[in-house]
Formats: C-alpha cells, structure tokens, sequence
C-alpha cells in the first residue's frame, strides 16, 4: 500500500473531492473538522452501505468481482483482473462501473493496485456474487480436490441427478445449503447481493436431499459449516459450495452469473398521451369528490379514535360507502387527507360513562379552505402530501405480525421510507417516457435492478405506490400523467403564502395543466318534471352553495343530480328562502322551462310551513277566564315578568315559575303551580344554605432538611463528581465536550455513528484511542484504550499497558478520537 | 376536451343529454349495456350494471368496445377507476358455460381453471354438481341447470348458457297479416328474442305485447304455453290469437280456476298455477303435459315466486317474457335475468308515442281539499287506517263527478283500491261496478257493453289493473290505489293508452286528498312514469269544481 487512504483523499483536487462529496453527500452532514475524519467517515459501515444502497445491479456485480478477484496475499487488484472476470460484457461498460467505484472511492488506489474499502466486506455478503469461499480456505480435502482440475471435472459429471440438482441451485447462488430438516424450514443466513433469484433453500423432503448432499459432501464438493460467512466445521448443519467449484458450475453464463450492463427496460403498452391524460383527470376529479364525500360523511358523523390509535375498520366502511369506493381506495384517500391536515383530532367525542372522553377524527378548518379551492388546487394539494406522507395506506386492512388488522390512520401503517419508495416508483416510470403503461411487474423488475439493495424488501411499496398513483390519478391507463409529470418536478409553493389562501394567483404548473384538461364550471342547470335537477358539468361553488340548500344530491361524477323533495324544499325555507326566492331560483338558473309539478310543490310546502309554531318558556299562565288573563296582562306591577299572550287563555313568561309566582302573589292574585302532568303543586318556604366548603390546612414552609442516607448519596455524587473531572482532565476536548464540560472555543459534540466509525477503523489499524464513556453509576469517564473488536454491542479493548482487556457497551460510548 | 353529450356519473348512471346533436348516435351506441333507468324530458338516466354488462357481453360485445363508446361520448374525462372496472366486470361473464357434451350430458366448462376451482368450492352450489371430469369440466345434472346459472349469477360468475334447447312440439302457427302489419318495433323485438334464445321484451301498455307473442309463436312454430295474470287476459290472448293468427278455436285450451282444457296452445292463469291443495302444488303437471316449444310469459314483474321455481325446471324451453316494466316491487330482477333471460329489447315509452303507436296522454294530479271533519277524523286514525281514510274522503265524490261531466262524449274508466268506495262512486255516478267478485259472464257483458259505446263509465276495482283490453277508453281517473305502488300506477296508465281511433288525447287523473298520506303515495306511484316522460300537472280540485269566482279589483 503506497498511500494512506487519507492521504489519497489530501492529494485530490478540489474538484475530484467537490465530486466524491456530491456523490455521496452524507460525508459532510456534519461538515468533518479536516480530511483524516472526512476519510474516517468515508470507510464507515454507515456511509458506505448508503452509498451501495445507492448502485446498481451491475455496479454491484462489478465490485463483487473486485472482491473476488484480490489477490489473496495483498488484498490487492487490477483492472485487468476484473476485466478476466467479466469476459462477455463489454468491457468499456466494465471500466464504466470501475470509474464509478473509484469515484466514490469504494476502490482506491491505481488502476493496477486497487483495493477495495474495508467495511464495503463488513455490510455486503461474506459471498460475493453468490459465490463460496475458496476451497483450501474451508477445507484442506476440498483444496485438494479444486487442485486436480481433471478429478474436479470427474466427481462434477459423475453426480447423481438429485446431486447435480442441488450443485446447480447452489452455483446460482447463495451458496449456502441446509444440511437437515430443522433447518430446512429456517431461512439460510446467507443473504445473496447479486440479484440473481435465490436458489439456496431447498425445499424438498429430507429423504430427497440428505441422500445426495451426503454424497457431495463425502466427495468434498460440498464443506459443511456451521454458520454462514463463520469458520468450517465437520458437524455443522450447513453446506458451503467452495468458490473455484461455483466458478466451474457457472461456465455458460460467466463466474458471476448474468451481467446486465444496461437496465431491463420493460415494454409495454404505450398510450395516447391524451388518452392517459383524460383518463387520468376523470380520475382526478373523482379521487378529489370522493375525498369531499369522506370528509363529508365525518363531518356528519365523526369517527372515534381507536384507543390504540386509528380508524375502525366499521367506520372505514361506512365512509367508503359514503362515497362510493372500495375500501382500499378509502383508505388511502383518508391517509392522504389525514396527511394534508384536512382530519384532525379533536376532543369533542360523547363522553362514556366514567371514563374520559374519547378523540374523535373530524375534518379540520383547513378543510373548509381546501373545500373553496378549484378542483385542480385541491388535487395538487392531496397529491403533494400523498408523496411526501411516511405512510402506506396499502398495509392497511393487512394483518401485523401478530395476525390483528392494521387500521387506517393507526400507528402500524408508519413506514418511513414510503416517500422515497414512491418517488423511485414513479421517477422510474417518468423515466421511460410519455405515455409508457408497462405492467407494474416489470416495472418493480426495473427497480430493482436500479438499486438492488435498496428495493429489496421494498416491493411491496412500490407496488402500493402504483396502486396509489392510479386512485389519485397521477397516472392513467397506467402511464404518467403530464400535469402529475410537472407535479414532480414542481418546486414546492413558496412561504410567503403557507396557507394556500390565494391559489388562484400564481397556480403551479402542475395545476394549470390539470386545469385545462378537467371541465369548465357551469352557473346553469336543467330541471326536469320528475323533480331531479341536472347540473351537467361542476358546479361554480355559489351553485352548489344553493342547491345543497333546496336539494338532496343523489348522484355525482362529471354532473350532479339533485333532486327537490317536500322535506328539502322544507330545509331551504327553514333556512330563510321564501316561495318566490325559490322560486326565482329556479327560473334563473335553470336553462329549460320550469315544470308546473316543482312550482306547485314549492306553493304547496311554502303553504304549509310554519302552520305549528314552537318556543320556550320560562313559565306559563293559564286560566280558563280571559277576561282575568286580559287584567293580569295589563297589571302595570307585573311588567317585570315580561307576560305575553300566546293563546286568548294563556300567557307565557321567560322568568322561571318561583318569579312569576312571586311577583302575582305580591300583586295580589291567587296562582297555584302545576307540574308537568298538571297536577297542583304545593310549596312551603325553605330556609336557605350555602355550599359547605372544606377549611385549609396550613403547608408547611421552606425545603425539607436532609439527613442520613439521602445526604450521604449527595456527598457521593458530589465526590464521585469531582473524580470524573479530574480524569477527563486527560482527554481531548471532543471527549470532554461530549461529556458536557465546558470548553472554551469548542463546542464540537461528536456524533455516536461518527464514534463507532473512529472505534472500526481504530480496530483495522490497531491504534489507540480516547474513550469517553458513561459507567453504572452515571458518572462520565475517559480512557486512553487500544480497540480488540467491536461485536454484539460491545467494545472489546486492551488498556494503556496492554496488560488488561476491559469490555465497554457501545451504547454507554459518548465520544471515540484517535490519539494524537 | 370533446363536447359529446354524455356525463358518466362515479356511481354508474350515464346522464344523456337529449337535445344534444350527437344524442341519437350515442343512444344506439350505449344502449347495448347501459339500462336505461329515467327518460324525463331533457336528460336521460342510464346505469351500468352488471347485469346489463353481461348481457352486451352475451350480445358479443368486448370490454374494449364499451370502454370506446364511453369516451367517444363523454363530454368529460372519465374515470379511470370506472374503466378498469367496466373490463373486470365484463370479463367475469362466459368465464364459466353451460355445455351439452356428447359423452357426459351437461357440463359446466371453465375457460379458467380458478374460477372454476373457486366456485365448485362455494357452499351455494353444494349439491348441484356432480363428478369433475377433468380440469376444466364438471358435471351438472340437467335439472340443476336453472338453479346453477341462479346461484353462479349470485356469486358473480354468471355462466354462458350454451346448452341449447328442445325444439318441442311442433304446431303450424302463421301470423294472419290481412290488412294489418307487425309494427317495426314489434319485429325488432322478437328478432331479438329469437336471437338470444330466452328472455324478456319491455314494451309499454298498449304497444301490443300479444303481438310479440303472436310472433314468437309463429316463429317458432310448436306447441305454447301462456301464463297469464288472470281468467280475463287469457280470453284476450285467445281472442287476440284467434283474430291475427292461423290458430282456430279449437286449437287454444283455457287452463283456469273453471277450464282445464290442454291443447297445442294452451293458456293457464297465474293462480291456478299456484293454487295448493294440502300443501301441495297440484297443477304443476301442466308443464310437462306436453312437449312444450315455447312458454311465454305475461307481465314477467307480476310472477309470483313459486312460478319462478317451477320455471328453474323448464331451461330447456325457450322462454318469453312480457312486460311493461322490470321494476319488479320485491326486487328480484336478478331471478327474471338468470331464470327467464336478459333483457332482449326494450323501448322508451316516449319514443313509441312519438311514433303514434300509443295514444298521447294527459296526466293531471287533482288535490282535493278534505273538509274539517274529514281532517279530524284523518288526525285521530290510527296509522294503518290512514292511508283508507285519505284515499276514500268523501269530498272526492264531486270532483270525480265533474271530471266525469267534462269528458262526457268519451269512454271513462274509474279505478279505485277500496269496494266501499266504489260502490259510493258507482251510486253517486250511476255506473255499473267490476270487481273481484263479478262473475266472468257479467264481466264479459260490461265489458262488451264498454266496448261498443253503449256504457259510458265503469268503475273497475284492483281487477282493472291488468291486462283488460279496452281500446277505446280514453280516460281514466284513479281514486285510491295499492298505497305507493309504482307498476300499478303504469298498468292503469296502460288502460287509456291504446291508439284511438281519431288520435285523440288520453287523460289520466289521479285524485288524491291534500296533506295526508294519500299525496305522499301519489308522488311516490308517479315516480315511475315521471320518469318515463309523462310529466303530471298538479291542479286543485277548485279549478275541476267549476270556473274561478270573478275577481273584483
């Protein structure tokens, strides 16, 4: 090793480093205090596992091959090494994906003398390209037998059928077998990188396999193990195929399988972009309806909050029903209006009996505002928040783990990485073009050759990321949409309007294109003799305004259709319409005549309303004698009462009884109360109390005196205080600062993963380093250590002298810098 | 954006605007799946259903298709929920057939190996099939086949019935077109029948169903069986028969509560179908008394459930169904489409008029006012007896007497729900009463009377609701009814609307009492026809009384 992989970094221009940092720009969050912690940082587990998570399949299958192909002595490689092992691909694609590697110096070094960054071994399979390890490395029998090429050939083609069949799924990789039943049925720990389908789990019957393994493995084709990636052992209960023998299983397609340089392209369909588009506003128009009549539905009725949070699967139901989709769709509208601030919770549900109230979801104030807005605002609303929303409504209505429906809105369907799944899924779908609808398969295909690691154990989010897209309608006929194409590129609306309160003033792209695909409003209707009244396109909002009030909806999509009934005739005039509002209404918006039939059950309703008369009263006088009535009535001593003649034999006050019968009695009539069946009733004067109220006790004053044991544990802390000072006194400032003494002029807190990354590399190079940790007492210490391993949680390290090895938690490990 | 006069609605309806340009083109195009549900005057309502889907699909049309007459029409994007929709529903029809296979008899056949794994594991078909021949094939015993394609349609895997049918018996039947035509529509409609084997032809009141039958038999040419509602429509069918067909009088059986007459053609009623004796259906030979080519049936949404059972045995059998309308009040349209046949033609009340073939009608909602004491006894009767007290009110008397008076030179029928108040009404009009209990003779003698313009008014009980021929009256006017009965409503609308000789108008009055249950019923019976296009006019009966005070300014 010429260089130092600091040392390369140092030598960089700034451009070559300006590019590494762009590659991979988790290197600097936090900004590193100089480049021997930028390259510390560089060749931590963390980092570069992103940055693999980031490549794709053949770039991963390169630097498989870069691993395999070190020399076993050096740790060294070529490209030409690499080249020999990819014979059949290009091999300009094959230096494509080197100079990737090096550009974000996962290899390092010249061209002659690359090597491959430490931890890129820690985080990926002990099997590079789902291949074993080598066989003089696992077994001296095995080495022996990998030696003599033509005896190799031999036990190769004279295997059984059965034998040869379990050879081929382990040279497909990983290569990996169980040895017996009990393990058949757990999964093999070996994980495969290459992207090649996993092969490595037989799953037949012992008696199938046993048999035929027993034989490889008398052979010495097969090395049983004991672990995956672990040391060989006789007894072990798995089976390891050594590499130089998957090498030779793997002749017609190469030594690392099938290399795919360039994507999987899928074909499919590929639509009218107007076609898709159309489609997709038809869809637009009804994800956002149906979002109003969910929220509708939980205004009229709001839903409870399941105490272990979330939506009941009944009132999934019901609102589904309300609007008219399926359950599935249901939830994710709810999720996404959840995610837009549109539901919230609130504490206004009936009280039970005893216990406390519970939440209720309702629709929130923001709801009203995203009501008024145009159709196309409201969707570009609900889509911005359903790709930004750590959300997958597609789990919803699933089973957990353990087996209980997960509920919309409840915790369970939390997955952090759904944005990201959703923009991969759609990004990939935006890259293939306008109008591209290929099978969501073979887009999942494309996936995960873009990024194996990452999309891996993802499917199932982009899959529902597709589902999603289609409800919404940011595709349609399964191709992207143009105003959903700008949605994702649209930059987010600016802060100097964070309410969204004046849309219409600068739309974004996304929604003016939306716009000119979805119908115009119309201020008209049509009105028909059966009492429906048709709005053929959207309503302009003061239409609907109006209609809601003299109509029951009965159905909804592209037009409306109201129809006017007695009892909603009824609601308008109840509201303050009269006959002739009504009446004029209905001339002025309707484009057709009037039918007799609706203007005479306007008349007729109009007739009849307000025929019974209801009020309250504080209390009543009746008397079969009018004429006393007539005199009480005009008793000017009686005014405060504030009397009043509903019916020629009875009078009404808003003063409670007791008053009224007070101020008659004062003024000389005779009045007796009756109760509620009208039956006398007799009262007699009650002396009167206040409430009884508990005296206060007098508290005591000031702090309470320590003594005995509690004092003495202050006098401990305080000591055991000033040791741990006096000992970090040693340590560098970034273990002191961690440890929260004051430093003048540094406040720099290391981070824990940047400490694990000082303790690894410590641990490759076998140098010494200051610990700052945190003991059983809670007291904070340093410690100048020299790091042994680093496994299972804890720090194995040797002290200053060498002469003991202590052990510390990782988790207790405040700080880690190397010694200066 | 196309600007075609068609809005898909998100829950299945099809709004078609019918002053559109387009509107005829798109009619036709739609018509094959959607059902028509409303023709009031501006827009019409069509809704998808799976039942419809089915039957385009059945008509050998593809999702594809549909999906284009959607988007061709639509004045706005539609749906793409909708669409996808559209394919998986239509998709789900044929997947399964019913199937004579040489060897084994009849077979239920899946295209899909799943769906036929799915079903044959579904507890409502326990028993209906027998032994699985292979993969895709198991055996159905040939009474079960009425029974499967009900259960299959439940589950929503309607099966494709390609078992065929029996020819029967064969009979020599000709139309006797002797200065007289089929109508077009009347062609279309059985061509369509025999095209698809069974099912069901809707046809207004008076739009000469008998007709279609005539021609189903004639096309068919073997031995008929006709179910009919009641002794006085099977007289009508044979004098129909008799007058435009080959068939003599000889060749017709009457099969009723007085005949029991079998012959080449034979009409039986309804109730003596069902009548039981010790629990006990005992007409039920009837059906395999002869080797029937044809059984048609009569106002399809009056058959009562037994004869829906009894019809599960007769697959083999072309069947025809007649009616005015598929409302059925007990909701089982889905047994008429998988046990009698889908929907063969069809058309708008409207369009028939317009081609003069039914009278143009009137139709006028008269609201009487009931006296205090009417209204009193009204408030305080109990909730079962209101709807008799609001419908018989006595005040209505006079204005059924002035209705009357103003169409003194025509033929009136009055129809009523209540015997008491016919038999007031029959007093105060001096007109004779025909009702459940009038012998058949004194029926006929009336009838005839009516007929020949010798009797002016009739008052007709419930017994007038059905298929009584009386071409020439050309006003009705219904008192009271069977509470908010939509079909009836349009059968009594049918009475008055045969074409009259000198194309006069027909009046359909409704006198109903104001501010009781009675209106409520009323709006509800005229729902159907409001939505057929009459539009009813609402009048007060001060306005039929006599003419309005002078006013004095």
């Amino acid at each position: 090793m010429a260089t130092t992989f600091a040392d390369q970094l140092r030598s960089l221009p700034d451009e070559a480093l300006g590019t590494l940092i762009q590659l991979r720009p988790d290197l600097v969050v936090p900004v590193p205090a100089d480049i021997s912690a930028l390259a510390v940082r560089a060749q931590s587990r963390n980092s570069v596992a992103r940055c693999l998570d980031g490549l794709d399949e053949f770039t991963l299958l390169i630097l498989d091959a870069t691993r395999l192909s070190r020399a076993t002595t050096t740790a060294l490689t070529s490209v030409d090494a690499i080249l020999e092992l990819t014979a059949g691909v290009d091999p300009d694609d094959v230096r494509a994906a080197i100079d990737r590697l090096r550009a974000r110096f996962l290899l390092h070094g010249p061209p002659e003398a690359l090597q491959v960054v430490g931890a890129v071994d820690e985080v990926t399979s002990p099997y590079p390209a789902g291949l074993g390890r080598p066989a003089d490395f696992l077994d001296a029998q095995a080495g022996a037998l990998v030696a003599d090429r033509a005896k190799l050939r031999r036990t190769v083609l004279s295997a059984p059928p059965a034998a040869r069949a379990v050879l081929d799924r382990l040279a497909a990789g990983p290569p990996i077998g169980a040895l017996n039943r009990a393990s058949l049925n757990r999964a093999a720990p070996g994980r495969a990188d290459d992207g090649t389908p996993d092969g490595g789990k037989p799953d037949t019957d012992r008696a199938e396999v046993a048999e035929p393994v027993r034989w490889l493995v008398d052979q010495h084709v097969l090395v049983p193990v004991s672990e995956a990636g672990r040391a060989p052992r006789p007894d072990g209960e798995l089976v390891e195929l050594p590499r130089e023998i998957g090498m030779l299983l793997r002749r017609e397609t190469g030594p690392l399988g099938t290399l795919r340089p360039a994507p999987p392209l899928p074909d499919g369909p590929v639509r009218d972009p107007r076609a898709a588009d159309s489609a997709g506003a038809g869809q637009v128009m009804e994800a956002v309806r149906a979002t109003e009549a969910i929220l509708e539905a939980l205004a009229a009725e709001a839903a409870p909050v399941l105490r272990a949070g979330g939506l009941g699967v009944r009132d999934l139901k019901r609102l589904a029903k309300a609007a008219g989709v399926d359950e599935a769709a249901a939830a994710l509208l709810i999720e996404t209006a959840y995610a837009a601030g549109l539901i919230g919770e609130s504490e206004v549900g009936a009280r039970s009996a005893g216990g406390p109230a519970p939440d209720v979801f309702l629709p929130t104030g923001a709801y009203d505002l995203w009501r008024a807005a145009g159709v196309a605002q409201r969707w570009a609303t609900l889509a911005r928040c359903w790709l930004a929303m750590t959300r997958q409504p597609g789990l919803i209505g699933r089973r957990d783990d353990r087996d209980r429906p997960i509920n919309a809105l409840a915790p369970d369907a939390e997955r952090a990485g759904a944005p990201q799944a959703r923009r991969e899924a759609l990004d990939a779908l935006a890259d293939l073009g306008t109008g591209a609808a290929p099978p969501v398969d073979a887009l999942l295909g494309l996936l995960l050759w873009q990024a194996p690691r990452r999309a891996r154990g993802r499917e199932v989010a982009h899959r529902d990321a597709y589902a999603g897209a289609a409800v919404l309608g940011v595709t349609g006929l399964g191709a992207l949409t143009s105003y959903a194409r700008l949605l994702l590129t649209d930059p987010e609306p600016d802060e100097t309007d964070p309410l969204g309160l004046h849309p219409a003033e600068a739309p974004a792209d996304a929604v003016r294109a939306l716009d000119e695909l979805l119908p115009a409003p119309v201020d008209h209707v049509l009105v028909q003799a059966d009492l429906t009244v048709v709005v053929p396109g959207p309503p302009e909002p003061e239409l609907a305004a109006e209609l809601d009030a003299v109509a029951e909806p009965e159905s909804a999509g592209g037009a409306s259709v109201f129809r006017v009934t007695p009892a909603s005739v009824r609601r308008a005039l109840d509201i303050g319409y009269r006959a002739d509002d009504l009446h004029t209404l209905f001339r002025r918006r309707s484009r057709t005549p009037v039918p007799q039939t609706l203007t005479y059950l306007i008349d007729d309703t109009a007739r009849k309303h307000g025929g019974l008369r209801s009020g309250s009263a504080g209390s009543y006088l009746r008397s079969d004698d009018e004429a006393l009535l007539a005199e009480v009535l005009g008793d000017k001593r009686l005014v405060p009462v504030d009397l009043r003649r509903i019916a020629p034999t009875v009078l009404v006050s808003p003063r409670p009884v007791a008053r009224l019968l007070g101020a008659l009695r004062e003024a000389g009539y005779a009045p007796v109360a009756e109760d509620a069946g009208g039956a006398t009733v007799l009262t007699r004067p009650k002396a009167r109390r206040a409430v009884t109220r508990t005296p206060r006790v007098p508290e005591p004053l000031g702090p309470p005196l320590l003594a005995g044991p509690r004092l003495a544990g202050v006098v401990e802390q305080l000591r055991r205080g000033d040791i741990a000072t006096r000992a970090a006194r040693r340590a560098p400032v970034t273990v002191r600062a961690a440890q929260g003494q004051a430093v003048p002029g540094l406040t720099a807190v290391q981070q824990h993963s940047q400490a694990m990354a000082v303790l690894q590399q410590a641990v490759r190079d076998k140098a010494r380093v200051w610990v700052g940790y945190v003991d059983s007492h809670g007291a904070t210490l340093s410690r100048l250590v020299k790091p042994v391993s680093l496994s299972a949680g804890y720090l194995r390290a040797e002290d200053e002298r060498g002469e003991s090895l202590h052990t510390f938690a990782l988790h207790r490990i405040t700080a880690a810098v190397t010694e200066e | 954006m196309s600007d075609g006069p068609l809005i898909v609605q998100s829950d299945k309806t099809l709004l078609l605007e019918v002053d559109h340009p387009d509107a005829h083109a798109c009619r036709m195009a739609i018509a094959p799946f959607a059902e028509l549900e409303r023709s009031p005057e501006h827009v019409h309502t069509y809704r998808l259903t799976p039942l419809g889907l089915w039957n385009s699909r059945a008509a050998g049309h593809d999702a594809e298709s549909v999906v284009d007459a959607l988007i061709k029409f639509s004045r706005y994007p539609v749906p793409h929920a909708l669409l996808v929709d559209i394919a998986e529903t239509m998709d789900r029809y044929g997947r399964l057939q019913l199937a004579n296979d040489p060897v084994h008899g009849l077979v239920l056949r899946g295209l899909d190996r799943i769906v036929l794994v799915e079903v044959a594991k579904s507890k409502k078909l326990a028993g209906m099939l027998g032994a699985r021949i292979d993969d895709e094939t198991i055996a159905v015993h040939p009474s079960e086949r009425g029974r499967l394609k009900q259960a299959l349609l439940k589950l929503g895997w309607p099966a494709e019935d390609l078992a065929g049918y029996v020819d029967g018996e064969a009979h020599p039947i000709d139309l006797a077109e002797d200065g007289w035509k089929l109508r077009s529509y009347q062609q279309e409609a059985v061509d369509g029948f025999w095209a698809g084997g069974s099912g069901v032809v809707v046809l207004p009141c008076g739009a000469g169903k008998t007709l279609v039958g005539a021609a189903a038999m004639a096309t068919a040419k073997a031995t008929t069986l006709i179910l009919v509602t009641n002794t006085v429509a099977g007289r009508q069918w044979k004098r129909e028969l008799i007058a435009r067909t080959s068939l003599t009088e000889e060749e017709i059986g009457e099969y009723s509560g007085e005949r029991k007459e079998i012959r080449a053609v034979t009409i039986a009623t309804y109730q003596v179908l069902t009548s039981r004796r010790g629990g006990a259906f005992t007409h039920l030979d009837l059906f395999g008394a002869r080797d029937w080519g044809l059984v048609i049936y009569d106002e399809v949404h009056l058959l009562p459930a037994p004869i829906f059972r009894f019809t599960a045995d007769l697959q083999a059998r072309r069947r025809l169904g007649l009616t005015a309308t598929l409302v059925r009040e007990d909701g089982r349209e889905g047994d008429v489409f998988s046990l009698i046949g889908p929907k063969r033609y069809d058309a708008p009340w409207k369009d028939i008029e317009a081609q003069g073939w039914i009278a143009p009608a009137e139709c006028v909602e008269v609201r009487v006012t009931l006296t205090d004491a009417e209204r009193m006894a009204y408030a305080v009767s109990e909730s079962e007896e209101r709807y008799r007290v609001a419908a018989t009110a006595r005040t209505k008397l006079p204005v059924v007497k002035a209705l009357v008076e103003k169409h003194r030179n025509e033929q009136v029928l009055v129809i009523g729900g209540f015997l008491d108040q016919l038999h007031e009404l029959g007093d105060y009009l001096d007109a004779p009463i025909v009702q459940g209990s009038t012998t058949n003779k004194e029926r006929e003698r009336l009838f005839d009377a009516f007929r020949d313009g010798s009797l002016r008014t009739l008052v007709l009980s419930k017994v007038g609701n059905f298929s009584i021929d009386l071409p020439e009256a050309a006003v009705a006017i219904q008192v009271s009814g069977t509470f908010g009965s939509r079909q009836e409503e349009a059968q009594r609308l049918g009475r008055v609307l045969r074409p009259k000789g000198d194309g006069r108008q027909a009046h359909f009055y409704s006198v109903v009492s104001r501010d009781t249950i009675d209106t409520e019923y009323a709006s509800h019976r005229q729902r159907f026809l409001a939505e057929q296009g009459y539009a009813y006019t609402i009048v007060d009966a001060d306005d039929v009384l006599g003419p309005p005070l002078p006013k004095i300014d």
